[in-house]
């Protein structure tokens, strides 16, 4: 499995993890900068500030439904149970984040725990 | 919540048979679980360079409209604006949503003060679970850690649930139905489409809304 790391020697990899670091700030640096040259009560910044919000929806949206990595191992019934239970929760506290969370982490651990051991 | 998070990270360091210490420094480093996470895929895949950078470049695309907002907030913020430029490295979704939801209540010179705490403790809070993750890897059971790679995306969702801004809250419901199939469409560039689709819909509804009453 970890074949092309075992190929690369250890000044590689740290090269590489500095290039890696180097690419994200460069959108940091870049929002920063932009924000410097745009006035703070602006329309556009309004706007700006909506497409975060969308951004990280759709990411966390992504997750859900098309997961990568060890969630792929977990079915999208129990997913999408979890977080419908959470936001039952979430309602039923009046909008409350850690009931919400809570519940729906709790949820979802029970409902894989039970598949892992054959109960479900 | 980070630590919690950076767990699931940290085990995934200890199966790519990478150190600790790279763990912690890509962690601290990047500062974005999907760029970090697509980091170590890309390695594990020995994926050729330039295909990585763009990968975990585009990963992280987000921090680019995050910035615009959290660098304008610092605007009459003594502190804040004059170390703008090390603020942003220290944001992730987690530090800018605690700086946003306590926006209101914040004069603009206490911002500075409260990020650059809240901040700090997300830092080492990450660099802990990052420790932690890696060192329990091979103790914990799978229901465990799949539970805890869980927790991240499911805690942002009801952090934006809670928002009060109709705009964002649109936004982002919005975003939610765009995200799976503009990922189908094209997985490179989804997010950056989805989020300007989304936030469009969002902010021109918002306006539309407010003309109307």
């Amino acid at each position: 499995m970890s074949s092309g790391i075992q190929e690369m020697s250890a000044t590689g990899i740290w090269a590489l993890l500095f290039l890696a670091i180097a690419s994200t700030y460069l959108w940091r640096g870049l929002g920063t900068m932009i924000a410097a040259r745009i006035d703070p009560e602006s329309r556009v910044l309004q706007w700006v500030s909506c497409v975060a919000y969308g951004l990280l929806a759709a990411l966390i949206s992504r997750i859900l439904f098309l997961p990568v990595g060890v969630l792929e191992d977990t079915l999208l019934v129990d997913r999408l149970g979890a977080t419908a239970f959470g936001f039952l929760l979430f309602f039923v506290f009046k909008r409350h984040i850690g009931a919400g969370t809570l519940g729906a982490a709790g949820a979802f651990m029970l409902l894989v725990w039970a598949r892992t051991h054959g109960i479900l | 919540m980070v630590a919690a998070s950076m767990v699931g990270y940290g085990a995934l360091v200890h199966s790519a048979d990478l150190s600790l210490a790279f763990g912690i420094v890509s962690t601290l480093g990047i500062w974005g679980l999907p760029g970090q996470v697509a980091f170590i895929e890309y390695m594990l895949l020995g994926a050729p360079l330039v295909s990585m950078m763009i990968g975990v470049s585009l990963a992280n695309m987000r921090f680019l409209p995050m910035s615009i907002s959290l660098a304008a907030l610092f605007r009459g913020s003594g502190s804040g604006w004059r170390w703008r430029y090390l603020w942003v490295q220290f944001m992730s979704v987690n530090t800018w949503v605690g700086l946003m939801r306590r926006v209101p209540e914040l004069t603009p010179d206490q911002r500075g003060a409260f990020y650059a705490g809240f901040s700090t403790i997300c830092l080492i809070a990450g660099a802990v679970g990052v420790s932690a993750g890696f060192l329990m890897a091979e103790a914990l059971p799978f229901f465990v850690t799949v539970s805890l790679v869980f927790l991240n995306p499911i805690y942002f969702a009801f952090v934006f649930a809670a928002m009060r801004a109709r705009a964002g809250l649109l936004a982002f419901a919005a975003g939610a139905v765009v995200g799976p199939p503009a990922y189908l469409l094209t997985p490179e560039w989804s997010l950056p489409l989805a989020g300007i689709i989304a936030g469009s819909v969002g902010h021109f509804t918002d306006q539309y809304l407010k003309a109307r009453t």
